[in-house]
Order: C-alpha cells, then sequence, then structure tokens
C-alpha cells in the first residue's frame, strides 16, 4: 500500500520548469547530473519555495534567498504544490 | 615563543565574511594568494578580550566543501592541510546567513564532521527578524554542540559577544550526532586507520573527506596513489549494498538539517499582502524581458555620462596642481638638464597619468554602489541570455565585469566558473573588457571627436560597447577550440541578494585601496618610465644645442624612425608609435609619452596641459588617426602581467602567448581598416 501511495504522490509532482509561477511548491525529488550543486544551492527534498519568474532563467523564493537557476536546471527538480 | 592560533572564517560567497573579518581585524590585512594558485586571501591579527592574540584567514566562499569550482577546492584544501607551507587551522569560525538558516546549515555540519573546534556566527540576524524569523541561537548551540554567537557584522553588532566566545583553550570538536552509527562510519574508521598505516596527514578528515567526494578520491587529492586506491576499494564496497557514500552522508546532513531547522526557527511572515517582499517586486521590473534591458542599458550609460560631466572640477584642480608645482620647480631651479628631468620627464609624465585619477574613482565609486546594492547580479542574470549564445553563462558576466577595472583579478575571479572550458573562454576574451588603464587614453582623446559630456558620455559607452561585444563575437569563434559543443547549454546558478542600501563603507574602503594603488603604480611605474622616456627623447644632444631639433635627433625619434613605416597605414607617426611601445608595460604611459614629446618637442618650459595637448593633436592629426588610435587602444592586449596571469590559471603559456599574439594582430587590422575607411569617407 506504502509504494501505491508513494507512487500516486509522485504522479502529482511535475517539474519546477512547468509549475505555474507565483506557486508555492515543495521539493520532492532532485535528480540529475547536477542534483548534488543544486541541493548545495538550496534546492533539497522536502524544501519549500515559491517560484517567482518563468522564463529562461528562473526565480524562486528558497528559505529567504532569491535563488536563479536556467530552466534546463530546474528540470531536474520535481515539486508538489502545496497550499 | 608561543604559537599564535589560526583561525578561519569559512560560509557561503557573500554571507558578510569579509565584513566580519574587518570588523574583528579592524580592515589590518594582508593580501595574498596561496602557493601554486591565485585565489586571494586576506590574512589578519586581532586580540580576544583576554589579550591573547590569534590570526584569523578569510577563505573563498563556497557552498559545499564537496567542491565544484576551484576557489571552494582552495577552502577544502585549507582545511585538509593540502595547501604547502599553511597551517591547518586551529579553529573554523562557521559564518552562517541567519536569514537563511535551512540553506547555510549543511555546510556547518560538513565542517562539524571534519572534526574541527568550532563556532557558528549567525551573521544578518537583523534582517532574519525584520523577515519574521526567530532563531533560538542557545537550542541551536546545544543541538550542535559547539557556540553559537548571533550578530550584525556590518553594524559591529555581536563582535564582542564574539569575541568573549573566542576565549582560549579552543572548544573541543563537537560530536556529529547523525552519523552515530552506520557502515560510512564504518567505513570512515577502516579507511582512516590504512590511511594512518600510510602516513598520511590528517587521516580521520581525509577519510571523510574522500568518502564524501567522489572527485575528490578520483584524482582530485594530493593523497597517495595507494591511499586514493584504497579509498576507491573501501567506497566501492559501500555502494555494492545500493547507495553510495556521498548519498549516505548527503541524507543524513539533509535529514538533521530539517529537524534543526523545525526546532530553532520559527517564521512569521514580514511580507506584503500579495506575499511578495520589496525585492521581488522591484525584479519584477529590473529583471522584465523588455523593460529591465531598458533600466540596464539606462543605469551603465547614466555611470559612463556621469564619469565625464562630475570629474571635471578635480580634474582641473589636479591639473593646476601640477602646473603650479612645474612652475614652480622651473623658477626655483636654473636652467639645464635638471630643471627639464623634473618639470618636462617626471612632473609632465605623471602629471599627465594622475589627471584621470578622479574619473576612475567615480568609475570604482559607481560600480561598487550597483554591487553593494544587489545590482549586479541582477545584471549577470539578464546577461545570462546573451552570452549562452556564446557558450558563456551568466556567471562568466561578473569575472567580465570586473575586467573593467583590471584584467588580473577578472581573469582570477573566473575560478568562480564551474565549467573548466566556460573558465578558460571566459579567460581568453576578458582583456577584451575595457579596463580602468585604458580609460586615461579614452578621455585623452574622445574630447577630440565630440565636445559636450552627453556626447562624449555616449562615446565613452560605445567604446566599452565595442570592447564587450568584439569580445562575445570572439567567444563565438574560439568557443569549438576550448571544446565547447555547439548544442552546449551553459547552466545558470545564482543567488539573487536582496536589494538594500549601499554600503558606504564597502564602498569608500574599496576606493581607498584603488586611488593606492593607481598612485603607487603612478609613483613607481609610471615614474620610472617617464624617466627613461624623458632620457630617450632628450638624449643624444642635437648638436646645435637648439631645442626644436632635440626631438628629432634623440634616441626616441630614432626608435620612432624605425617603428614608423609600420604604423604609419595606421595614420600614425614617429610619436604616437613610440608612444604605442611604451604603453606595452602600461597602458598609461600613452599619455605620459604624449606630454613628454610635446613638452620636450615643442622646447616648452612648462608642462603641456590637456587642452594644449589636444590642440597639438587638432593640428597634427586627422580624426581618422584618433580612431585608429582608439580602436587600437580597445583591442590591443598591452599588459603583460595579465599574460603571465593568464599562463598561470589557464596552466598553459601556450593560450597565454596566443591571446597576447592575437588580440596585437587584431588590434592592429582593425586600427588599420578604421583608418583606411574614414580616410575614405571623410
Amino acid at each position: 500500500m506504502k509504494v501505491i501511495a508513494h507512487e500516486i504522490e509522485l504522479d502529482s509532482t511535475v517539474s519546477l520548469n512547468q509549475a505555474a509561477s507565483g506557486c508555492d511548491l515543495q521539493v520532492e525529488l532532485v535528480e540529475g547530473a547536477d542534483c548534488n550543486q543544486l541541493r548545495d544551492l538550496g534546492f533539497c527534498e522536502q524544501m519549500r519555495l515559491r517560484k517567482l519568474t518563468n522564463g529562461r532563467n528562473l526565480i524562486c523564493s528558497v528559505c529567504g534567498s532569491r535563488l536563479a537557476i536556467s530552466s534546463h536546471l530546474a528540470e531536474q527538480i520535481q515539486v508538489r504544490r502545496v497550499s | 615563543m608561543e604559537e599564535v592560533p589560526r583561525l578561519v572564517l569559512v560560509g557561503h560567497p557573500n554571507v558578510g565574511k569579509s565584513t566580519l573579518f574587518n570588523a574583528l581585524t579592524g580592515g589590518k590585512a594582508k593580501v595574498g594568494n596561496y602557493p601554486g594558485v591565485t585565489v586571494s586571501h586576506k590574512t589578519g591579527e586581532f586580540f580576544t578580550p583576554h589579550g591573547k592574540k590569534a590570526e584569523l584567514v578569510d577563505l573563498p566562499g563556497c557552498l559545499s566543501l564537496v567542491s565544484r569550482a576551484a576557489d571552494e577546492a582552495v577552502t577544502r584544501d585549507v582545511l585538509l592541510g593540502g595547501i604547502s607551507g599553511e597551517k591547518v587551522p586551529d579553529l573554523v569560525v562557521i559564518v552562517l546567513d541567519a536569514s537563511a538558516l535551512e540553506r547555510h546549515l549543511p555546510l556547518a555540519l560538513q565542517v562539524v564532521e571534519l572534526g574541527f573546534p568550532s563556532l557558528v556566527v549567525l551573521n544578518k540576524i537583523d534582517l532574519a527578524e525584520k523577515n519574521g524569523t526567530r532563531i533560538n541561537h542557545e537550542l541551536l548551540a546545544e543541538e550542535l554542540g559547539l557556540p553559537v554567537v548571533p550578530l550584525q557584522a556590518d553594524a559591529g553588532k555581536g563582535v564582542l559577544d564574539l569575541k568573549q566566545a573566542l576565549r582560549f583553550p579552543l572548544p573541543l570538536p563537537p560530536h556529529p550526532a547523525w552519523h552515530e552509527s552506520g557502515p560510512v562510519v564504518k567505513a570512515q574508521e577502516e579507511l582512516a586507520k590504512k590511511l594512518e598505516d600510510l602516513g598520511e596527514p590528517h587521516p580521520k578528515r581525509q577519510a571523510w573527506m574522500l568518502l564524501a567526494d567522489k572527485d575528490y578520491r578520483s584524482g582530485g587529492s594530493e593523497l597517495s596513489q595507494e591511499a586514493q586506491a584504497q579509498a576507491v576499494s573501501i567506497a566501492d564496497e559501500l555502494s555494492a549494498n545500493g547507495e553510495t557514500a556521498e548519498d549516505i552522508l548527503e541524507k543524513a546532513r539533509r535529514d538533521r538539517v530539517r529537524d534543526l531547522s523545525g526546532l530553532v526557527v520559527t517564521h512569521q511572515s514580514a511580507e506584503g499582502a500579495d506575499g511578495l517582499s520589496f525585492s521581488d517586486k522591484l525584479d519584477g521590473e529590473l529583471l522584465h524581458p523588455i523593460r529591465g534591458w531598458f533600466y540596464f542599458l539606462a543605469i551603465f550609460f547614466l555611470v559612463f555620462w556621469a564619469l565625464f560631466k562630475w570629474s571635471g572640477i578635480p580634474m582641473d584642480l589636479i591639473e593646476g596642481g601640477f602646473e603650479a608645482l612645474g612652475g614652480a620647480v622651473s623658477g626655483m631651479l636654473p636652467p639645464g638638464l635638471l630643471n627639464d628631468l623634473l618639470v618636462d620627464g617626471i612632473i609632465a609624465g605623471i602629471g599627465g597619468v594622475v589627471v584621470f585619477l578622479p574619473q576612475i574613482l567615480f568609475l570604482f565609486f559607481f560600480l561598487g554602489v550597483l554591487e553593494s546594492t544587489g545590482y549586479m547580479a541582477r545584471a549577470a542574470f539578464l546577461m545570462d541570455g546573451v552570452m549562452s549564445k556564446v557558450g558563456l553563462s551568466g556567471r562568466s558576466f561578473l569575472p567580465l565585469l570586473s575586467g573593467y577595472a583590471c584584467a588580473i583579478p577578472g581573469v582570477m575571479a573566473a575560478r568562480s566558473v564551474p565549467s573548466a572550458k566556460e573558465r578558460l573562454l571566459t579567460i581568453l576574451i576578458l582583456p577584451w573588457m575595457s579596463c580602468s588603464a585604458r580609460l586615461p587614453v579614452y578621455l585623452l582623446l574622445i574630447p577630440l571627436l565630440v565636445a559636450g559630456s552627453l556626447a562624449q558620455g555616449l562615446v565613452l559607452f560605445g567604446l566599452y560597447f565595442l570592447g564587450t561585444a568584439s569580445a562575445f563575437i570572439a567567444a563565438l569563434i574560439l568557443r569549438g577550440k576550448v571544446g565547447i559543443a555547439k548544442d552546449h547549454q551553459p547552466s545558470f546558478l545564482m543567488e539573487m541578494p536582496r536589494y538594500q542600501k549601499p554600503d558606504w563603507g564597502f564602498i569608500f574602503r574599496h576606493l581607498i585601496d584603488r586611488a593606492g594603488s593607481f598612485l603607487k603604480k603612478a609613483g613607481t611605474v609610471i615614474l620610472a618610465l617617464s624617466i627613461i622616456l624623458w632620457v630617450l627623447g632628450a638624449f643624444p644632444k642635437a648638436p646645435s644645442g637648439e631645442e626644436q631639433d632635440q626631438f628629432n635627433y634623440s634616441a626616441m625619434s630614432r626608435i620612432g624612425d624605425v617603428i614608423e613605416p609600420v604604423v604609419k597605414p595606421l595614420g600614425w607617426d614617429h610619436r604616437l608609435g613610440t608612444a604605442m611601445l611604451a604603453s606595452f608595460a602600461a597602458r598609461e604611459v600613452f599619455n605620459s609619452q604624449v606630454a613628454i614629446s610635446y613638452a620636450i618637442e615643442e622646447g616648452d618650459d612648462e608642462e603641456k596641459t590637456r587642452s594644449d595637448i589636444r590642440e597639438e593633436f587638432r593640428s597634427s592629426y586627422s580624426i581618422a588617426t584618433v580612431l585608429s588610435l582608439l580602436v587600437f587602444y580597445v583591442f590591443a592586449l598591452q599588459c603583460l602581467p595579465t599574460t603571465a596571469v593568464v599562463s598561470r590559471e589557464a596552466n598553459s603559456w601556450k593560450w597565454a602567448v596566443v591571446q597576447l599574439v592575437g588580440m596585437s594582430l587584431f588590434a592592429y587590422l582593425a586600427a588599420l581598416i578604421t583608418f583606411q575607411l574614414v580616410s575614405l569617407l571623410t
């Protein structure tokens, strides 16, 4: 049952690139070639963030800091919308 | 003699380490480079309230000890004793941003895991409180097992508490409870034992780093091959169970950070009703895809306009001062060689350069204001789109921007670019950013083309734009040569600091440093070159003894005659040819050389002023010649110290020589085309 619940939860995630700007989000998974670099900057699993802008580079507010990342790096971050 | 304990400051970039360093040491610092690398560091001393002296080192900022950029590796190597001649620190002062604690805590945990006696500083505590963040620092200290001092370094608040906390004997290393058991701890103990048997220094710390960083154990360390092989073998055994050592350590640390944050941090939103802060709203304008570029161009144009508009009065004062000095010296001494040397050689030579000090200081003032307010990171963000077209990311923008001040710190700042290929490409194009040494030449020549500060500012802006645009075109051509594929997508990853009021202390300290360094150069290199140039212009003496025959008979004129056939197609004569040659030692010498050659050639007793020189120029040279000179100075790499630093940073003389020769040839061709084209059209 736990496995199914986890899969359903993952199904509701989108990449940070796809998430709408202005939304409050929670990082579910960071996976890809640059995952450690992204974690060092603050994009860790369970971290809450707000996506501020869209575009070629996007800006997120993470833990009181504004972080800018390329959209192709944002593809490596899976997020879930939180209320 | 009792050994002075060594303390190091470790923290993310822009966390306030340098401000804290200045607050502790009173700003008295020795700046140096680590042996073998050109990452600069500051070392200073201070006394604890108990009268004990301590040495303090400000290390390069890093996000993690598992390094990804070259400058981050320096911090790691200093902690591990991997830099020869550098003593391992006795205590690490971990500087964290209290307003973003959750992001900064992983680095603190890494330092604790290395087993260093440590102390945590929660800087920007005022900002955290303003944002509605409360941190229970006593509970944090209890949980981490080390002293925690909240402070506001830029206002000096809490610095005394920090000094009190730095009492001796230093605290014992805390125990990283989040790694109490498990396979990695066992593996670390096993590896440490093997390293100890192999005679490696600091085996426990080395073992931790070898397990935590794949690149470090795959040849990134200075350890013996056998030690590295042992590390690879133990790490492989661990990963056979499914998870790598790095992953296990990273996950345990992340869980600990989450627990700690939940325990010690409470948030109350201090943002506006729409959930956006002032910085967010301002970014909406300044980073707008269209309006953002308008602001960007307007800001930088205003800077160049102000250089001309506001510096007139101080420049006139300096010029008047040198004129008065020349007149006084000329009146005090009888006519003769000494009088000529002092007035025509030294005073005219140095005066011709020092007069541009106000404009250089204005440039650094404006760049300091833009950096201090947080706008520079936004400029890098905007430029990323343009730079990605030539294979670079916005991360290269800040080193390139430093190149506007001086190419050498710009080349060194390129170490913050994580990709080695992008770093090399940045270094290769960087000298085309017009450095401050070119500024005096531009400022001498621009008024010959146009009048009025607005038009002059526009031309100056155009020259900077020409250098920058050409650099990007060169990057496009060179990207394949340095191994950057056409479809390469550079990664942009950067923290955008909050907008804030300028830090005037930082700006003015920087201005004083720049003024000191410029005047030191004027008093040493320019002074020596001015004397040499005067001697070359004044000797051998003309047999007629007539002053008007002297220059044509001098060694300088003979050198000029040799070089004249080469520079004639550019519209230059022997005087401009020798000035160009002399400025390979330092570009500013062009002005000195022109001032000296006119003073000698015209046989004047008094120093020539800028306006006199310009009058001579107008009567002697066409607009085409002035444009050709400007174009040459935009493109030529006339700075041998830059070539030396490039060869060290690129770890190759080949690239440095290719850059020097390539840029010189390009400058010659561009000046030739400019002169010939403009001559045809006018």
